[in-house]
C-alpha cells in the first residue's frame, strides 16, 4: 500500500520537475496510439460501412471473425509483425523494425478489429432506409457517409475509445516490434515493464499512474465530444 | 467512395513509412537482459552516442534472453551481441555466424536463499554440493526456465550435482527475467541462482542471503555477426565493439554501480579498470 503512495508521489515529482525523458515517453505513447487509432478508424469505418450498408453475403462470418479479432493477443500480433519486418522478412527492406512506425502498425492491427466490429453494430442500429433516403435527397456518397456517421456518433466514438484503449494499454507487441529503445521506442507501458524488471518499483508505479492520467484525459475529451448536445 | 477510402488508407500508410525516416544502416545490438536491467546498457550506449554522433541516430539496442539472441544472430537480425552463453558462443563462431569474440566483463553466479537457510547451503563449499542438499531436503528452488545464460549455467550445475530436478514438485520455473525471478524466490522463501550484479541491485528488496559463489565467472562477451554470411552493418558494429573494449568503455563498466550500490556490478575484462576488485580469471 505504501508503494502506491510512493508511486503517486514519484509520479507528481516526475511530472512537475519537468523530467524530459518522462515527457518524451508519454508523448510517444500518445502519438503512437493516436496514430494507430486513426488508422484503425479509417480502415474500420470503411469495412464497417461496407458490411453494414451493403450487407454482402458472408457478413455473419466476417463479423464473427472481427469479433474474434477483438480478443487478438498483442504478443501474437507483435510476433507476426516482427517476423514480417525482420531484415530477412518479407517487409525487411522497409527497415521499420524497432521504430515508432513499427509500434503504430502493430497497435493498428490490434485496434482495427475492435473499431470495426463495434462500428458495424453502431451503423446497424441506424434505420436501414436512412441511407437510401439521404442519397435520394441528393447527397453525394461522401455526404451520406458523413451524415450517417454523425447519426451514429455516440456508439462510433465509443468504438474509437475502445480502439484507443486497446492500443495504448498493450505492452507485448510494443516490446517486440519496438524493442523498448531509450529515446526512441520507449512507451509508457514498456518502460513500466522495464522499471519493474530493474526493481525500481516506485518509478514503475509512477509511470503507471501517468499512463492512467493520460488515458483519462483522452477519454474525458472524447466523452465530452460524444455527449455534447447536438448543434441544431 | 471506395476509391476515396483507398486514397486515405494509402495516405495513412505513407505517413507511417515517413515516420521511419532513419532506416537503412541501423546498428542493432542484441543485449542480454541482465545488462539492460542493471542499467549499464543505457550508460554504455549514451556514451557511445556522445563519442560517435554520426552513429547516434541508428543505434538500436534490443534486450533479450541469451538463447533468443543466438537465434537472432543466426538469422542476421542483429549486428553485434553482448551475451553470456559460452557454449553457444563457441558454436556460433565455429559455424561461421559469429566473428571477433572479445571478452567484455564478468561477474559471478551465486546461490541465494532464505535467511533461515533450511537446506543448510551455507556450510557447503561448492555449488553442486549446495544443490544436492536442496534436492535432498526438497526445499523450493526457482529456476529461470528461459534458456538464458543464467538458466543454462544452472542446468550445468545440476548436471554436475548428478540431479535431474525437472518435474520435481520443489523445482519451479518462473519463466521470467532475472529481477522478477529474484522477487519470486524472495516471496516464496526459495533458493535460486542469480548473477552477482543483479543481486546487488535487488538486494534491498529481497529477503534472500548469498550462500555459495560459483567457481566459474559469469563471462560476458561481445560477438559480431559475420558480415560475409549475413547482411549486417559491419562498420557500425566494429565501431561499437572497439568502443566497448576501449579504455573509455571499460572505465564505464568498472565504475558502474559504485556510486549507487557501493560496489561495482561487473568487472571489466581489459585495461582501464584501476578500481577492479578481483583479477579476471583466464578461461
Amino acid at each position: 500500500m505504501e508503494l502506491i503512495w510512493d508511486g503517486i508521489r514519484e509520479a507528481f515529482r516526475l511530472i512537475f520537475t519537468g523530467n524530459a525523458e518522462v515527457y518524451e515517453i508519454a508523448f510517444l505513447s500518445l502519438a503512437v496510439s493516436g496514430a494507430a487509432t486513426g488508422i484503425a478508424l479509417i480502415i474500420g469505418l470503411s469495412i464497417a460501412s461496407f458490411l453494414a450498408f451493403r450487407a454482402p453475403p458472408g457478413r455473419t462470418l466476417a463479423l464473427s471473425l472481427l469479433n474474434s479479432g477483438m480478443a487478438l493477443p498483442p504478443v501474437v500480433v507483435g510476433l507476426v509483425v516482427a517476423v514480417m519486418l525482420w531484415r530477412t522478412g518479407p517487409l525487411g527492406q522497409l527497415h521499420l523494425l524497432y521504430t515508432p512506425a513499427a509500434i503504430v502498425i502493430a497497435q493498428a492491427v490490434i485496434a482495427t478489429p475492435v473499431v470495426t466490429a463495434l462500428s458495424v453494430v453502431a451503423l446497424q442500429t441506424l434505420h436501414p432506409k436512412l441511407r437510401l433516403q439521404v442519397l435520394a435527397l441528393g447527397a453525394s456518397r461522401w455526404q451520406a457517409a458523413w451524415l450517417l456517421f454523425r447519426e451514429a456518433r455516440l456508439p462510433l466514438i465509443a468504438a474509437a475509445m475502445a480502439g484507443f484503449g486497446a492500443a495504448i494499454s498493450e505492452v507485448g507487441a510494443s516490446m517486440m516490434v519496438g524493442g523498448n529503445i531509450k529515446g526512441s521506442t520507449r512507451t509508457l507501458t514498456t518502460s513500466t515493464v522495464l522499471e519493474v524488471s530493474r526493481g525500481n518499483l516506485e518509478a514503475a508505479m509512477a509511470l503507471a499512474f501517468i499512463l492512467l492520467v493520460l488515458v483519462y484525459a483522452v477519454m474525458l475529451t472524447l466523452t465530452i465530444v460524444q455527449q455534447r448536445r447536438r448543434a441544431s | 467512395m471506395a476509391v476515396g477510402w483507398l486514397a486515405l488508407v494509402s495516405l495513412a500508410a505513407l505517413a507511417v513509412l515517413s515516420m521511419a525516416s532513419c532506416g537503412g544502416d541501423d546498428l542493432v545490438i542484441g543485449v542480454s537482459t541482465s545488462v539492460r536491467d542493471t542499467g549499464l546498457l543505457d550508460e554504455l550506449v549514451d556514451e557511445f552516442k556522445r563519442q560517435r554522433p554520426d552513429q547516434a541516430a541508428t543505434v538500436k539496442p534490443v534486450a533479450a534472453g541469451s538463447g533468443q539472441l543466438i537465434e537472432l544472430a543466426l538469422r542476421g537480425e542483429v549486428d553485434i551481441l553482448i551475451i553470456h552463453l559460452p557454449g553457444a558462443e563457441a558454436k556460433l563462431i565455429a559455424d561461421g555466424d559469429g566473428i571477433d569474440r572479445r571478452e567484455l566483463m564478468h561477474n559471478f553466479f551465486a546461490l541465494v536463499g532464505p535467511p533461515d537457510d533450511p537446506a543448510r547451503a551455507q556450510s557447503t563449499l561448492t555449488m553442486a554440493e549446495a544443490l544436492k542438499r536442496i534436492a535432498a531436503t526438497e526445499k523450493t528452488f526457482i529456476s529461470r526456465g528461459d534458456n538464458s545464460g543464467t538458466h543454462l549455467r544452472e542446468m550445468a550445475l545440476w548436471r554436475q550435482a548428478g540431479i535431474d530436478p525437472v518435474g520435481e514438485s520443489w523445482y519451479q520455473e518462473s519463466g521470467a527475467g532475472q529481477g522478477q525471478s529474484l522477487l519470486v524466490a524472495s516471496d516464496k522463501g526459495a533458493y535460486t541462482l542469480v548473477d552477482s550484479g543483479t543481486f546487488v541491485v535487488f538486494q534491498e528488496r529481497l529477503e534472500l542471503e548469498l550462500y555459495v559463489s560459483d567457481e566459474e565467472p559469469n563471462q560476458y562477451s561481445i560477438i559480431r555477426v559475420n558480415p560475409d554470411k549475413h547482411g549486417v552493418n559491419e562498420a557500425a558494429a566494429l565501431a561499437f565493439a572497439e568502443f566497448l573494449t576501449s579504455p573509455a568503455g571499460q572505465r564505464i563498466i568498472a565504475g558502474f554501480g559504485l556510486e549507487k550500490y557501493g560496489e561495482p556490478l561487473f568487472v571489466p575484462a581489459g585495461p582501464g579498470s584501476d578500481s577492479e576488485p578481483a583479477a579476471t580469471p583466464e578461461r
